[in-house]
């Protein structure tokens, strides 16, 4: 097996394990962004789908909180969160580059993949990129769910 | 025009380098020199230049915002800006072509000089937009303080 295929095995294994991570942000996500803002997220994911590099992403969202008003969207918090008071977009950033980091860096371990050269590190922004875009995903397709089942008292 | 090669570069600079320097770069102006975050004007200006000109144009304007008599209550923008090009200039005197690699070999110093400014605009339009963004959340803690 070549070794982005291997990439792609690893992440689709990672994407089982932060299901429920995902499932979590979707929810908030719903509640925060609500109907309204549907294209914010539709945002995110084409951002993450098309991006060349992690930080794009990361930028997007910082974008996304700073232009949100107090207490509302990206700068929302969600009672049912485990951090009840963190608002959306920084709970997300900070999953992205903390959880989601991690969980590169084991993946490229399990691959033999260093981070001395070129060849490698650009390897690394590919696992980067994919476990991004396969949560992103994920908390997207929750999102739509809970605005259509209609869960939360603000999204439905 | 960078080669595939040196883009290859620049995204993994970007994520590994550029963007984690960036934000601690506005970090330590806002939260240890207590510096105030880059207002919307100045920001949006250094975005347009960043994004649409060439690096020389890109440098002429950090210089001029950092040579402008600014008065007492806008000196943080001066302070950015001083900081800013001693980034900018290290980068493009010594990192670019000791620790980035990027550079290529054998080119004639017209060509390299070129090559050097064309590699310098996409690596400072990647910093500042890193910067950009932080300083967004920057000034959000800020305002909430206030």
């Amino acid at each position: 097996m070549n070794i982005e295929m291997q990439i792609i095995r690893e992440v689709n294994i990672q994407a089982e394990n932060f299901y429920d991570d995902a499932i979590g942000f979707g929810n908030h996500a719903a509640y925060a962004l609500r109907k309204e803002h549907r294209s914010q997220l539709t945002g995110l994911e084409n951002i993450a789908n098309s991006a060349l590099k992690v930080a794009d992403i990361l930028d997007y969202i910082k974008r996304q909180t700073a232009r949100s008003k107090e207490s509302e969207g990206w700068r929302q918090s969600f009672p049912q969160a485990a951090n009840q008071r963190e608002a959306f977009g920084p709970a997300l950033l900070r999953y992205l580059e903390e959880e989601l980091h991690k969980k590169h860096n084991s993946i490229a371990r399990r691959l033999g993949i260093g981070d001395q050269t070129d060849e490698d590190r650009q390897l690394r922004r590919s696992i980067y990129l994919h476990l991004i875009r396969q949560f992103v995903r994920q908390m997207v397709i929750q999102y739509e769910y809970w605005l259509t089942v209609g869960n939360g008292k603000k999204g439905a | 025009m960078p080669s595939l090669e040196q883009l290859q570069k620049i995204w993994n600079l970007s994520d590994t380098v550029l963007y984690p320097e960036a934000v601690a770069f506005i970090r330590r102006l806002v939260n240890e020199q207590e510096c105030s975050p880059l207002p919307t004007s100045q920001v949006m200006g250094l975005l347009n230049i960043a994004n649409a000109r060439s690096y020389g144009e890109l440098e002429r304007f950090i210089r001029h915002q950092r040579e402008r008599d600014w008065q007492e209550s806008k000196k943080d923008i001066k302070t950015l800006y001083t900081e800013l090009e001693k980034l900018l200039t290290t980068m493009k005197n010594r990192r670019l072509k000791d620790e980035f690699h990027l550079l290529r070999e054998g080119l004639s110093s017209r060509e390299a000089r070129q090559e050097s400014d064309e590699l310098m605009a996409m690596l400072s339009r990647e910093f500042i937009q890193h910067l950009v963004a932080e300083n967004g959340l920057l000034a959000l803690g800020q305002a909430r303080r206030k």
